[in-house]
């Protein structure tokens, strides 16, 4: 499914999460392609929402996922959160409601995620800093309460949104390292792509028969 | 075999209508085109021949020769491909029918025992062929090793899955299942067969493998795709129904931005829906995945431009609640238990699949609240009969389309109302126009009134009247109890005061020079009095007069044209002293008279030429009735008159305007009285009409006094 001249060794899955309108497409949008476009955000283009970035001297893959952020659609979107890796909270510093949903957008990500996804919280629209309506200390304060990242960014101009995903990916890659992401676990939102083929099998798997009978 | 080739064709032939066995009754494909009867016997039959297959056979596909083909072990794997390879496909399919029973006989035995199994089934070969096809196709550069390790996975995979089918719930197969996709991808990254081959390649290869198992598997029936012991069936009717029941749910109660009308926009619609629809035709999971990633994109095009996953979200519901799509819960079931489970966490088309999957939970979650609306009218919504919108997803196509119809009707009546409100605006600012103009042109005639103020009558009259003073004020003295004064003063304000004045002057002078000057004057006066009505406000004198001329209007109206009423009077005044003294005392038989008189009118001008010699008599009555006479001269020769007049009073004024010097006025006043004259000559009654003035002046100073009388005519009659 993933065609592209680049080699990777990780595959990271990203979700991006916030009430609506707060910029999550055009978040996505400014990552991937490098620019903001007001009215033709493609939130999944054809390159479909993915970036291969370096940490470490590791080829890694980030495929973001976008999510719908109506409140009537919230029961039904835990599927996006299944296997993520990382996940990017994001509200609008000029709207303090998007500001106020962030507690249960982030009960919903510890719950339906594992305990070792990456929470980055992201204060979006900072070019508007004249119609601030959230703080950046308050958000601040919010982000270390509960042990986040936080940034705030501007899809528009791209101020720190490179940098909210790097730091996302940075923090994966260092639990990869620790060991506190299993990648074989499925739920993980890791894949890991050996480059090199590691030790033959001596048989084939499918000539072993698991049948418990 | 037989049947067996039979069975796979739709086609019914006439043949096959009949039973078999030749008994009069319809025989039926399902019964193997054996009546109920025979083909009941005909199953009992079997089944006491084939004991060796335990379990009640409830299909006659059953019956088919065992094609069961040991497994082979892997190391001889290839002598049996060749083998496969030379079957048919209707082989196939008897193999396939009779896995089926086979599983069905061993659902949920767990003592099921392992030495039926090999002989129960075998892989078609159509699958090794197809997959050996594929792979020359697809993989040019991997070696023949990597073809045959698939091929090899692809058997054991199929048969480690059938075997465990029977024995294990969905949930543990599904777990074997991503068990042995992890496992193969284990073996490719750890084989030498695969050593060169890039991880895109890999991928491809476990896509491919995952492709062959799954779609041999998926036609299996019961066993992955909505398996034996699931509710994915029962779940696909009742979710079939809910999305019926839901039919009525359009674009706004999901709030999507979706332009019906547009006919790009509903072609992408039905692309999305057919696409949706083609879901659950295809086999594998890979197929299925691509369906709902097209079907998505076009979803995705549906919603614009700017679509993020704000948008795609509703406007997926909405497709799917448009599309129906069948075996909607298995299908997904499908897909989320036996497909790659790290291709559906990545990639686009998981993504697109976990949107579809968070569209069909919306709509099997949907309440009133989750569309904004109040519940009773939902509720209501709901208690609306399903099959308003039909059984199948094409009535909802249909609904759709109406939809769509109706809202290009509605758009087509908007622009018109557009048009209608533009036109209006058009002929509401056109109004505005019209009136600012009227009332510009109210404000410019105002203007020019107020800039123009004339009141031409004080002005030209106080001039006249001045000279006519200085001319006649002598005069006055002369004859002052003079009748003419009289009548003169009612009908006239300013200027009666003079004429009273001007008459007397003319009557006692009697010189022809005066009386010329005086004549003309009095003309004008005249003229004026003529236009102000000088007939009602006379002289107590003239009232009888009027009461007269009236009485003689109202015999005369029968008598058409305002002529009458003069010739009549004239030819009063001028008969009255030949005869018709018994007819003045019955004024009706004068009148008589006078209509016919009309004919002599020249006649009587020639008289009145004539009667120079006698001017007073004639003239005098008409000099003196002259004044209550121009009331019904005015229809004839009046407007005449009225024409001079207004000629010279647009010349007094003009003149007047400019100067007030009197001098100017009167030049200017004696040539209106010369132009004058001679329009006045031009008719017949006035030429003789000055003379006959100047002779009625004459004559007034002898009879007006009787003339002025209120019977004026009966006077000179009764001479």
């Amino acid at each position: 499914m993933t065609s592209g001249p680049y080699n990777y060794s990780y595959i990271f899955k990203y979700i991006i999460i916030g009430d609506m309108g707060v910029g999550k497409s055009c978040l996505l949008h400014q990552f991937t392609e490098k620019k903001f476009m007001a009215d033709c955000p493609h939130t999944i283009g054809v390159e479909f929402g993915t970036r291969i970035i370096e940490v470490a001297g590791q080829k890694i893959k980030l495929q973001i996922w976008d999510t719908a952020g109506q409140e009537r659609f919230r029961a039904v979107t835990r599927s996006y959160y299944r296997g993520a890796a990382g996940a990017l909270m994001v509200y609008d510093i000029t709207r303090r409601s998007t500001y106020n949903h962030l507690s249960s957008w982030l009960t919903d990500t510890r719950n339906l995620t594992n305990p070792s996804t990456v929470i980055f919280l992201i204060g979006n629209k900072s070019d508007l800093d004249g119609q601030r309506d959230v703080t950046y200390e308050e958000a601040k304060q919010f982000a270390d309460e509960n042990g986040l990242m936080f940034v705030e960014a501007s899809a528009k101009t791209g101020q720190n949104v490179e940098e909210a995903f790097l730091e996302t990916a940075k923090k994966i890659y260092q639990s990869i390292q620790d060991g506190r992401l299993d990648l074989n676990a499925a739920e993980s939102g890791v894949q890991h792509k050996p480059a090199s083929p590691g030790r033959p099998l001596a048989a084939p798997p499918a000539a072993r028969d698991h049948c418990a009978c | 075999m037989i049947f067996a080739s039979k069975m796979p064709s739709l086609r019914i032939d006439q043949s096959d209508l009949k039973c078999k066995n030749g008994c009069d009754y319809f025989g039926n494909p399902q019964w193997q085109g054996y009546c109920s009867k025979c083909h009941r016997e005909l199953l009992q039959r079997q089944r006491r021949a084939e004991k060796a297959s335990s379990a009640t056979l409830p299909k006659p596909e059953q019956k088919k020769p065992e094609r069961g083909i040991k497994l082979a072990s892997h190391s001889s794997f290839s002598k049996f491909e060749e083998k496969r390879l030379r079957q048919s496909e209707t082989l196939k399919k008897a193999n396939l029918l009779k896995f089926s029973v086979f599983k069905k006989s061993s659902t949920d035995e767990h003592d099921h025992t392992p030495e039926r199994k090999p002989p129960e089934f075998k892989i078609p070969a159509l699958i090794n062929e197809g997959m050996k096809r594929e792979f020359r196709v697809r993989f040019t550069n991997l070696p023949p090793q990597v073809d045959r390790d698939a091929r090899v996975f692809v058997h054991s995979f199929i048969m480690d899955v059938i075997k465990c089918s029977n024995v294990m719930t969905v949930d543990e197969l599904s777990e074997r299942v991503q068990r042995h996709y992890q496992h193969f991808m284990k073996y490719m990254d750890t084989s030498p067969h695969f050593a060169n081959a890039e991880s895109e390649i890999k991928e491809l290869l476990i896509d491919f493998v995952e492709k062959h198992a799954m779609t041999y598997l998926h036609d299996l029936p019961g066993v992955v795709f909505s398996p034996i012991g699931t509710e994915d069936e029962r779940l696909d009717r009742a979710m079939s129904e809910r999305i019926q029941q839901l039919s009525w749910v359009g674009e706004k109660h999901l709030e999507c931005k979706l332009d019906r009308t547009d006919s790009a926009c509903s072609q992408l619609l039905y692309k999305a829906i057919s696409e949706l629809l083609a879901v659950d035709g295809a086999a594998g999971p890979g197929g299925k995945l691509s369906r709902v990633r097209r079907a998505c994109r076009h979803v995705l095009a549906l919603c614009g431009a700017s679509a993020s996953a704000d948008d795609l979200l509703p406007a997926l519901i909405f497709t799917v609640l448009k599309a129906n799509p069948p075996r909607l819960v298995s299908n997904i079931n499908f897909v989320t238990r036996f497909c790659n489970a790290q291709r559906l966490m990545t990639g686009e088309g998981g993504y697109y699949f976990t949107n579809l999957c968070c569209a069909v939970s919306f709509i099997e979650n949907l309440t009133a609240e989750s569309l904004n609306m109040d519940k009773k009218e939902f509720d209501c919504y709901m208690a609306m009969p399903a099959s308003i919108g039909g059984s199948t997803w094409a009535a909802a196509l249909s609904l759709c389309g109406a939809a769509r119809e109706a809202a290009e009707q509605r758009a087509a009546a908007r622009a018109l109302l557009a048009d209608v409100a533009t036109l209006r605006a058009e002929a509401d600012l056109l109004a505005a126009n019209a009136d600012s103009f009227e009332k510009e042109i109210a404000f410019k005639v105002n203007d020019v009134l107020a800039n123009t103020p004339l009141e031409i009558k004080p002005r030209r009259e106080p001039l006249r009247l001045s000279s006519l003073r200085n001319s006649s004020i002598p005069l006055i003295d002369l004859e002052t109890p003079v009748d003419t004064p009289a009548p003169m003063k009612p009908s006239e304000d300013i200027p009666q005061i003079k004429l009273p004045e001007i008459m007397p002057v003319e009557e006692p002078v009697t010189v022809t020079f005066d009386r010329t000057t005086d004549e003309k004057i009095t003309q004008n006066i005249i003229d004026f009095q003529s236009l102000e009505k000088p007939s009602p406000p006379k002289s107590p004198q003239n009232q009888p007069w009027e009461l007269k001329q009236t009485g003689s209007f109202e015999l005369l109206t029968p008598s058409p044209l305002g002529f009458t009423p003069f010739d009549s009077r004239s030819i009063d005044e001028l008969m009255t002293p030949d005869d018709f003294g018994s007819d003045h005392l019955a004024p009706g038989l004068s009148n008589i008279n006078y209509d016919i008189d009309l004919s002599d009118f020249s006649g009587d001008n020639s008289l009145a030429e004539d009667t120079p010699k006698e001017p007073k008599d004639p003239f005098s009555p008409d000099g003196i009735k002259k004044e209550p006479v121009f009331d019904p001269f005015q229809p004839q020769t009046s407007q005449s008159s009225y024409k001079n007049v207004l000629e010279k009073f647009d010349e007094f004024s003009l003149i007047d305007s400019k100067s007030n010097e009197t001098s100017e006025a009167f030049e200017v006043v004696h040539r209106t009285q010369d132009s004058c004259t001679p329009a006045a000559a031009e008719e017949p009654g006035d030429p003789f009409s000055p003379v006959q003035k100047e002779a009625s002046i004459l004559d007034d100073s002898g009879s007006p006094t009787s003339a002025c009388l209120l019977p004026s005519p009966l006077q000179p009659q009764t001479r």
